[in-house]
């Protein structure tokens, strides 16, 4: 087995394998730099930009707009969520119509939300509530199922209350995997809000970035992307690493 | 629920460990048809007693040990235990070993064995001695801080032994504890649990498929029969303890072994 360190240093060679390569193919003139500007002039550009009030404003409209989003949409799901995994029925009756509606491309529905909410924050919110809500229920109700009948069994023939196997029981058992939905929830999250953001608003980070690409600013459009990119990826890291001091006992 | 709020309080010290099963039966109601899980069982087990429950599957075994352990409540009859019925799980009296996969894997040994006590609001210091006192006599000194995964099957197993033991109840329930288990360590985690039992003096009623640790174990096996659940012999081990290997393969376990087998044979 590779060393860590090893490891590592492979990733950073290929990032900066990537970034070079970019380099070299617009200053070359290989790929014409009025499409693919190049990595340098793209990195000072994004430094720029985040300096300007504007796309600062912009910024905190999308990043309110996901939180938004994503405060509603993760406890109001996980509630439906371990609802339908604790009660037979509902989840014989629900269970199937959650596979369909979760199978249809959510984008299809975003001229409804413009015509029912007008275009503004409530439209961006309201769908990136509905990308996110059946990946959370799904993900929830696989987290309870998770929870092993024996653990509930031990807990119960040593006297715990209701709330004593809530918290020492179905909370740990389902921490891993609830961890990792809140990861893959904020992914649904995230490309839902951009998505309504770009299709029509006006303000948000999505939408200067469509804006961006309809002027054919492409120096301002990559730093847009880079910028979004590294947004997604802390945050998908920073649960990363939750989940791992949390999950250290699963194998 | 009160618990035993409105029952006799238990008689004195004598009484403690004792089991009486009286004419208990489970029915299970399906939609076509009743099932009998169990009719009309009565035994009765004196304190200290090592006790081995065997029979085919579905003879209903593992329910009737579900029942003293107060998980499963009975459709006709009563369980006693320390001279007071079992309607709910009572972890004063009863303590509980289950099969393999049963410890906390997000909590480290002595907290798994800490876990009862932590249920009823036990000081963390007081829990923390008697967790390693636990773990002492179950042969597990200083792994109190490894996750059941760095621990081996009979060192898992010594753990779930170790919590049944640690709140100190007068009878201790194991309901096929060593089935996952490779022969060798199987062997080795019965003269393991002779060795506890020896020097804790539990009642122990311990669930099994395997005859000869029936055998080897017991001071008594009970034989129960399949569909409907019935108690079909009650023998008395008379061999000497400690029990040895050498005893495995002497005419008195042999001929205990054949006759639980003919038993089973003839209700399988």
């Amino acid at each position: 087995m590779q060393s860590t360190l090893a490891i590592n240093l492979a990733r950073i060679a290929i990032i900066v394998a990537i970034l070079a390569l970019w380099e070299v193919l617009s200053r070359t003139g290989i790929v014409n730099p009025r499409l693919l500007p190049s990595a340098s002039d793209t990195f000072v550009t994004l430094g720029d930009l985040l300096q300007r009030a504007a796309v600062q404003k912009d910024l905190m409209v999308t990043a309110t707009e996901v939180l938004t989003a994503f405060a509603l949409a993760v406890p109001f799901g996980a509630v439906i969520g371990f609802l339908i995994a604790e009660n037979c029925y509902f989840a014989d009756v629900a269970k199937p119509l959650l596979f369909f509606a979760f199978s249809i491309p959510k984008s299809i529905f975003l001229p409804m939300f413009i015509l029912v909410f007008g275009v503004g924050f409530a439209q961006k919110v309201g769908f990136g509530f509905f990308s996110t809500i059946f990946i959370v229920i799904m993900s929830t109700t696989t987290a309870v199922e998770s929870v092993k009948v024996e653990h509930l069994t031990v807990a119960r023939s040593y006297g715990a209350t209701p709330w004593q196997t809530a918290f020492r029981v179905y909370l740990p058992s389902m921490l891993p995997v609830l961890l990792e939905a809140l990861r893959i929830s904020m992914i649904f999250n995230l490309t839902g809000v951009i998505l309504a953001e770009m299709y029509a608003s006006r303000d948000g980070i999505g939408h200067q970035i469509a804006i961006w690409g309809e002027n054919f600013q492409m120096k301002q459009l990559l730093a847009g992307v880079v910028m979004v990119a590294a947004i997604a990826m802390t945050f998908n890291e920073l649960v990363r690493w939750v989940e791992t001091r949390c999950s250290h006992w699963r194998t | 629920m009160q618990p035993l709020a409105n029952v006799t309080p238990l008689k004195p010290a004598a009484r403690a460990g004792a089991i009486e099963v009286k004419n208990v039966g489970q029915v299970f109601k399906t939609r076509s048809q009743d099932v009998v899980a169990l009719e009309d069982v009565s035994l009765e087990v004196k304190p200290g007693r090592f006790v081995v429950l065997v029979g085919p599957s579905g003879c209903g075994k593992s329910t009737l040990l579900m029942m003293m352990a107060g998980l499963r409540q009975q459709t006709a009859g009563t369980v006693t235990i320390s001279g007071a019925p079992i309607l709910q799980p009572d972890p004063d009296r009863v303590g509980v070993v289950f099969q393999e996969p049963s410890l906390f894997p997000w909590l480290t040994a002595e907290d798994n064995v800490e876990f009862p006590l932590a249920l009823r609001g036990v000081p963390k210091a007081e829990r923390r001695a008697k967790a390693q006192d636990a773990l002492k006599l179950v042969g597990l000194e200083g792994f109190g801080r490894r996750h059941p995964h760095e621990l081996s099957g009979g060192m898992k197993q010594r753990v779930s032994i170790a919590r049944g033991l640690v709140q100190d109840p007068p009878v201790l329930l194991m309901d096929e504890p060593f089935a996952a288990l490779d022969e060798q360590t199987r062997m080795t985690m019965g003269d393991e649990l002779l060795r506890i039992w020896a020097a804790t003096g539990k009642t122990v009623v311990f669930v099994t498929h395997s005859l000869t640790e029936a055998v080897y174990l017991a001071d008594e096996v009970i034989v129960m029969s399949a569909r409907p659940g019935r108690i079909v012999d009650h023998l008395q081990v008379q061999l000497p303890r400690p029990r040895t290997y050498e005893m495995l393969s002497g005419d008195t376990f042999g001929s205990l072994r054949d006759r639980i087998w003919r038993h089973i044979r003839k209700s399988a």
